[in-house]
């Protein structure tokens, strides 16, 4: 590691006015030929590079981002870290995550500030208390740290959460101490510092115009700057990657979809547990910054403006002010949106595709965050090696075809 | 949010309204005749373009009734909604204001606001 | 140091008493907080966000960066800006963000440390060891970073309005008012927003303009307010806060009901405006910036416009003399104003060449006697918590002189924010150095300085030409000016520092702590896109969104990057305009209006007779009823499902939806629509069906009553009925329209009752007495239509528990009469109301599934066995396809089996995992394989053990085999066998005889 932080480096460089820490990643013209294209320059296309450089000694690797690192998704979303999903491909997905983040600020020496502060996803009918209890159940089996906690043990987690006299009361809530959250920006940083080390070129700026194919196979990428040949090209686009697999002649599973998100003016620590529900839609938690970070649901339509409709702020904030009454005396302090590219089973797609040499990472609908190391890791193994990694065999396209789903729709069916 | 004009109600809030997806998407004539994979790219895969699109909408909150429209999704202005049994307008009709590789427009879209 | 009073129309004359920090102060009526304070010479308002640094009151508004108070009276309202929030009687107000006391804070430290707080200094450090991140370090920063303290004890009200225009216009300043003028008794419905409680604008807050078409401003703006207020076409908001501006011209607006007057917990507290407009005219001018120099954040700094409107505004004179400072022309009329008042500034400086200088300033300085620095610039403040001198430098000269408020003007910014939340363009103009609206990509019209204006003469042309586009009168403004009319500034965004010292500052974001050096910081690590930045400095990301000071950092970095500001960019203002109050946005639908309750027609019976409700969708169903007080549910749920076996027991099912599907292709619309065959179902008769999406799995089921090919009845699940009647409706509008198939929802229309137990048939014969309920007459899945007191009821026979059984579908007028009239009939047959979870459990007996219980969105009825279910000559239903896939189609598909415990005194927890071991180990590491879970459970009283039913892998094959179930805190499983789901009557004899 060149770049070595600590405390010490902090006080070495006040000495200096803070005018030499260094660039913590080159600005490098595009080279005319790579081992590996990444296109996309968040978290996990940054971590992908980072990943496929250090575990698999692939030398010449180019992410490409059209616009800064992590300005998409890495750096929109409500940073919540969790692997409590039902099934087990997804349960053992997002662990392998999780015990990537538990190391991360380590293994980068940059701190993402991982708050292993807890998630409770509450329950407020019989049928929501069904659903937990069974994931819970599962979680369990599947080595997760998942419990089932009864309305005064989260009462005495979240004092503030009004459980009672509320429309839909709460009846309890799935939780695990192990998730938390994040430092979004932080991961797509901490990622494109190291893999600059390790000598992958971080091309901001620059827009991939198209995927270009020879008899199913690559040959490279169209770039605003300039045409980039390989014969490997990982994408990792988020909402616009079924726009560029549309240009190799590849069509995903994919709609692409407005997801709001916002925060309140900062205030000392109120709630520090991440709660989420379902039945009363929004979940929170509280930044180390003091603001109450806050999402809402998807909007009902396809969208690529990153902007979603008022009515989606106001139905999550009036689940706010059921769930905690006195937030109703906060304020908004900023609303933004992303987009994100959802898939029918809710699960994503890690999977080579009929294109020799293209592999897609894409369709983490809402969730793709907490999965970020895990994502990048085993896509890495899936580039490196043209053949997915254990973990992610299960979450290939084929699966659209053969019906082998990872519905994870959570409370999808409905109550009797 | 979107300002749509039902064809039967005229202008209403878009919260009125659910979408329904790619339109002119025809359910198959004959499903056991399809592979699997045909079977799957009905149920699963629908077209997800930045830019025009032609989609479906219900009045739900309203006549309850199913109609298309064109959409310019990297900016949702809604160009043009016709009943389901009118014919699907031609691409050409909307004239083409995609500025950028990926298909964004310089005004009302992403988010840099600045004139370049 | 000690302010003034000034005549002010604005301000009453009435005293209030509010208490800052436990102190109490004199204030007027009409005052804000900061007023008020200034008023009673207090400067020391806050601490800042990082470095815990003195912060006082730097502007007169919205735009607010330090002085944010937390309003202990308002439910200990946190961070409300001191420069908006008018003051009453009893007010009380604390500083935020100092512990112990706003003199003495602690975290003070902070700023001693500032050089290691670098920027994206948390990034680089607090990483080992393993466990101090968790209990040291985020506990600490989270307890240093945050403003004010949480609110207590509030619970929220506030409505909504809705409003239809063709014009609305935000601001009532001259720009604004001349607008409004030219809608006056016009066809437009125009709405006119005004932040403040008067109208006015600039004209109240400066003595800028002298008379406008002959009259004072005064004069002007209340025969204008006048005529506005006549005219009935134009509604004005006062108090009221455009926030935010949406897709296709949606604006949102906050208005204050009670600014300056105690709340009324009685009354709506806010109301959130949601307004549609044709056009938007935005006129809500401009705002000034500051110039970063070295301690500008010291209490005492001010912007000099903001100093200007207390005098004004609030007829407050915060210092006598104190020093200007400003890079443009704007600041004459502020040092007019003070030389009217007998006020005599200490020095004047002016960071313009003096040729460059208006004639009238040098005039005024010259005969006044005041210093004057031109080509001069403040090198930085100094002072213990306030300002107390500045040192002023001109070329090499230093002059360090006294005063205890610094007045800056670093030009003025077109209030841009809404524009740009509209998705319009802006560009960079060089002649006010700054950004101005461009392009418009809604229906968007700005005004005066909002638009880059800065001329009043200019204005009226300006209003005229871009609202020619409505069909009104020109308006006319014959404006006299007190100061120069054409703007002129110069360059000047950062002052040079003296000495560079560690500690020395120059703020780029108050609200935020970040300095002029953080940024270049940021830049040297590689974070050159300002986006970038941002995110890194937290640059602009205050509660203030750096209203004064985002242009100014974006100047800086664009000289550091050596780029054009137009290439720089700005970063991307999100709604809203400043910060929203969650309770107006939720609105009245919160609480008990946040879903509405659905009950049935019985609900009132079911009080009366002790029923605990379980929420089903937006439904309130009985859950249990309790027979006695101390009854629990387990008891009451026994005691029901065994009265029911052995007697009889009813359930209010009106819940239950109900479809009615009439028309000439009624019948091949079903054959479609579910798996089961329809064409040869005899009339009158009813069938148990099941609804399949596209991917195969079930979606919902229901019992189907064939009244004729043309006439059918489809009951669905009680949550999923209206997404079954959409989709229905979506197939025939859009997939099928050649059929003619009509819907209709009679969800409503009926209560649904389901009798059931070996007791019924004598019971319904008491009730119904001239009906036959015989086997023979009436046998099961058949229906009848009968008149019950001259209204058309339907009853058929069905069940749910798996005793003989009927369900009545009665209109709801007199539903309770009937249920009364059954249950007088019932009392000899110990008939006993049930509720959802008996029906749950007897069902389990019996083997039904429930759709969302044996069901998850992964079942196809294949998987249940209910193969029979399947009309397998039909060419095609919706799904079909999908359950012949090769992962459908496998042999070891997770399928329905009934699980019973070996040691009958073992309970069997639904949600639990089937597994093949007989114990777990304590902490799993490696995932445990399972064949699948129970997915119910229930102790049944009838064979007086616990059964289950379980989805599990090959679960067809493995009839009476044994396996374990897991129980929830424990290592030993419980032994189990597979058994057959169905545990009561498996010939159905109780059914069918």
């Amino acid at each position: 590691m060149k770049k070595k932080y600590s405390i010490t480096s902090l006080i070495q460089n006040s000495l200096s006015d803070n005018e030499n820490w260094g660039k913590m990643w080159r600005s490098p013209n595009p080279k005319k030929h790579y081992d590996v294209v990444i296109v996309g320059g968040g978290g996990h296309g940054l971590g992908t590079a980072y990943y496929l450089a250090k575990h698999h000694g692939v030398k010449n690797i180019a992410v490409i981002e059209k616009g800064w690192l992590g300005s998409g998704n890495t750096g929109r979303n409500t940073t919540i870290i969790r692997s409590n999903y039902l099934w087990d491909e997804s349960a053992h997905l997002y662990d392998h995550a999780v015990k990537l983040w538990e190391n991360l600020s380590e293994d980068l020496n940059y701190n993402m500030m991982f708050s292993q502060r807890g998630v409770l996803n509450l329950a407020h009918n019989e049928h929501d208390i069904k659903e937990i209890k069974r994931r819970v159940s599962a979680n369990r089996l599947n080595g997760l740290d998942t419990m089932w906690l009864d309305k005064k043990e989260i009462k005495d987690l979240v004092p503030i959460m009004n459980t009672d006299n509320l429309r839909y009361p709460v009846l309890g809530a799935a939780y695990q101490p192990r998730g938390g959250v994040a430092r979004h920006d932080a991961v797509a940083w901490g990622y494109a510092m190291r893999a600059d080390e390790l000598g992958v070129d971080i091309i901001q700026n620059c827009e991939v115009k198209g995927i270009k194919t020879d008899n199913y196979k690559v040959e490279g990428v169209e770039t605003t700057k300039g045409f980039i040949k390989s014969s490997k090209i990982g994408v990792v686009a988020s909402g616009h990657t079924s726009v560029l697999a549309a240009t190799a002649g590849v069509r995903l599973p994919l709609q692409s979809r407005p997801l709001q998100a916002l925060v309140s003016e900062p205030i000392k620590p109120v709630i520090n547990t991440v709660v989420m529900s379902n039945a009363v839609h929004a979940y929170v938690s509280q930044s180390d910054k003091g603001e109450l970070v806050i999402g809402a649901g998807t909007d009902g339509y396809n969208s690529f403006t990153q902007r979603g409709g008022y009515d989606v702020i106001e139905e999550t904030v009036r689940a706010i002010v059921e769930l905690y009454p006195i937030f109703g005396k906060m304020k908004m302090l900023r609303q933004w949106g992303g987009i994100v590219d959802i898939c029918p089973d809710a699960s994503p797609i890690i999977s080579k595709c009929d294109v020799e040499g293209l592999y897609f990472n894409c369709g983490w609908g809402t969730g793709g965050f907490k999965a970020t190391p895990g994502s990048a890791n085993v896509f890495a193994h899936t580039i490196a090696k043209d053949e997915p990694h254990k973990i992610n065999a299960p979450f290939a396209l084929s699966r659209f075809s053969d019906g082998r789903l990872i519905d994870e729709h959570g409370a999808a069916a409905v109550a009797h | 949010m979107i300002l749509i004009k039902c064809p039967y109600c005229g202008e209403r809030d878009q919260s009125e309204f659910e979408n329904g997806g790619e339109a002119h998407v025809i359910r198959p004539k004959n499903p056991e005749s399809l592979s699997d994979k045909d079977w799957g790219e009905y149920v699963f895969y629908r077209n997800n373009p930045k830019g025009i699109f032609y989609e479906r909408w219900v009045h739900s909150h309203g006549c309850k009734k199913w109609f298309n429209a064109v959409r310019n999704t990297s900016t949702d202005q809604i160009l043009k909604v016709y009943k389901v049994n009118e014919k699907r307008p031609d691409l050409s009709e909307f004239q083409n204001t995609l500025k950028s590789p990926s298909g964004e427009p310089s005004v009302g879209s992403g988010n840099f606001a600045v004139k370049k | 140091m000690s302010a003034i009073n000034n005549n002010c129309q604005y301000i009453s004359k009435k005293q209030v008493k509010i208490t800052f920090d436990g102190k109490t102060y004199q204030a007027y009526e009409g005052d804000t907080i900061a007023s008020a304070l200034l008023r009673n010479n207090i400067r020391l308002v806050g601490r800042s966000f990082k470095y815990h640094r003195p912060r006082g009151i730097y502007t007169c508004g919205i735009e607010e960066p330090n002085a944010l108070v937390q309003i202990i009276s308002e439910h200990n309202e946190p961070n409300t800006r001191a420069t908006i929030k008018r003051v009453y009687d009893g007010m009380e107000i604390a500083s935020q963000n100092r512990w112990p006391s706003l003199k003495y804070d602690f975290g003070a430290i902070n700023n001693i440390l500032s050089p290691i707080f670098s920027a994206g200094f948390y990034y680089k450090t607090f990483m080992g060891p393993k466990g101090f991140w968790k209990n040291l370090y985020e506990p600490l920063i989270r307890h240093s970073a945050g403003l004010g303290k949480p609110p207590k004890n509030f619970r929220s009200k506030s409505t909504h309005q809705y409003h239809n225009n063709d014009v609305v216009i935000i601001g009532a300043g001259l720009s604004g008012l001349a607008a409004a003028k030219k809608f006056i008794n016009t066809k437009y419905k125009v709405l006119l927003i005004e932040q403040d409680s008067y109208l006015g604008g600039v004209l109240k807050n400066s003595n800028k303009v002298k008379t406008i078409n002959g009259l004072t401003p005064q004069e002007w703006i209340s025969e204008t307010e006048e005529l506005i207020l006549n005219s009935k076409n134009i509604t004005v908001l006062k108090n009221t806060l455009v926030t935010t501006y949406n897709f296709t011209n949606h604006l949102i607006a906050l208005e204050d009901k009670f600014a300056g007057k105690k709340i009324d917990l009685n009354k709506s507290e806010l109301t959130l405006h949601k307004i549609r407009t044709s056009n938007t005219i935005i006129a809500n001018g401009h705002i000034e910036r500051f110039i970063s120099f070295r301690n500008n954040d010291l209490p005492g700094v001010m912007l000099a416009s903001s100093f200007e409107k207390y005098i004004h505004r609030y007829g407050v004179v915060p210092e006598k003399e104190p020093i200007i400072f400003t890079n443009n022309s704007s600041s004459l009329s502020l040092l007019k104003k003070l030389i009217s008042l007998g006020c005599k500034p200490k020095a004047y400086v002016d960071s313009r060449k003096k040729d460059n200088i208006e004639t009238e300033i040098k005039k005024i300085l010259r005969d006044s006697d005041i210093s004057f620095f031109t080509d001069a610039e403040i090198e930085g403040c100094d002072g213990n918590k306030k300002v107390e001198t500045i040192t002023i430098r001109q070329g090499k000269s230093f002059t360090k002189l006294k005063s205890s408020m610094l007045c800056v003007s670093g030009g003025y910014n077109p209030d841009i924010h809404l524009f740009t939340q509209s998705k319009g363009l802006v560009k960079w103009d060089k002649n006010i150095l700054s950004f101005k609206p461009d392009t418009p990509f809604q229906k968007t019209i700005t005004l005066g300085s909002t638009s880059g204006n800065y001329s009043f003469k200019k204005l009226c042309d300006e209003i005229n030409e871009k609202l020619s586009i409505f069909k009104t009168k020109k308006v006319s403004l014959d404006i006299n000016l007190n100061v120069p009319n054409k703007f002129s500034i110069k360059e000047l965004w950062e002052t040079k520092k003296k000495n560079n010292s560690n500690w020395a500052k120059s703020f780029i974001d108050l609200h935020n702590d970040v300095t002029t050096k953080d940024l270049k910081q940021a830049i040297t690590e590689g974070f050159d896109r300002i986006e970038h930045l941002k995110r890194y400095t937290t640059n602009s990301m205050g509660t203030d969104q750096g209203k004064i000071s985002s242009i100014n950092s974006l100047a800086i970095v664009s000289k550091m990057l050596k780029k054009e500001i137009s290439e720089v960019g700005t970063t991307t203002y999100r709604p809203p305009y400043a910060p929203l109050s969650f309770a107006a946005i939720a609105g009245r639908s919160t609480y008990e209006f946040y879903d509405p309750e659905r009950k049935t027609s019985i609900h009132s019976w079911h009080l009366k007779n002790n029923a605990v409700f379980e929420d089903v969708g937006q439904w309130k169903r009985p859950w249990y009823f309790k027979a006695s007080e101390n009854e629990t549910m387990h008891q009451a749920v026994q005691r029901e499902s065994k009265m029911l076996r052995e007697n009889a027991g009813i359930l209010d099912g009106s819940t239950l939806g109900k479809i009615e599907i009439k028309g000439r292709d009624a019948l091949e619309f079903m054959n479609l629509m579910y798996t089961n065959a329809f064409t040869k179902m005899k009339p009158m008769t009813s069938r148990y069906a099941m609804m399949l999406g596209e991917d195969g799995m079930i979606k919902d089921d229901g019992i189907i009553c064939k009244i004729s090919d043309q006439h059918f009845i489809a009951t669905t699940t009680s949550s999923g009925a209206p997404k079954v009647l959409a989709d229905m409706e979506e197939y025939l509008q859009t997939e099928w329209p050649h059929l003619q198939v009509y819907l209709n929802s009679i969800t409503e229309q009926f209560s649904t009752f389901n009798i059931s137990g070996p007791k019924t048939r004598e019971i319904m014969m008491k009730v119904f007495p001239d009906i036959d309920f015989s086997n023979d007459a009436f046998p099961f899945m058949t229906f009848k239509n009968f008149d019950y007191k001259e209204t058309k009821i339907r009853i058929m026979r069905a069940s749910f528990t798996g005793e003989l059984g009927y369900e009545i579908y009665i209109p709801p007028k007199i539903g309770l009469e009937l249920w009364e009239e059954i249950f007088s009939c019932g009392k000899e047959y110990n008939l006993i109301p049930y509720g959802t979870e008996t029906m749950h459990l007897l069902r389990a007996e019996k083997g039904y599934i429930v759709i969302g219980q044996e069901t998850d969105g992964t079942v196809t009825p294949i998987d249940l066995n209910y193969n029979w279910m399947i009309g397998k000559n039909k060419k095609d239903f919706i799904g079909k396809r999908s359950l012949s896939r090769p992962d459908t189609s496998r042999e070891d598909r997770k399928q329905l089996v009934g699980i019973s415990p070996i040691n009958k005194k073992d309970i069997i927890e639904e949600g639990q995992h089937i597994v093949e071991l007989n114990e777990l180990p304590k902490k799993i590491t490696n995932p445990i394989k399972y064949l699948g879970h129970v997915s119910s459970g229930y102790h049944s009283p009838n064979l007086n053990h616990s059964i289950g039913l379980a989805m599990i892998r090959g679960g067809k094959n493995l009839l009476g085999q044994k396996f374990f179930v897991t129980a929830t805190g424990k290592t030993k499983n419980i032994p189990v066998e597979i058994v057959n789901p169905v545990f009561i009557d498996p010939e159905n004899k109780r059914l069918t005889s």
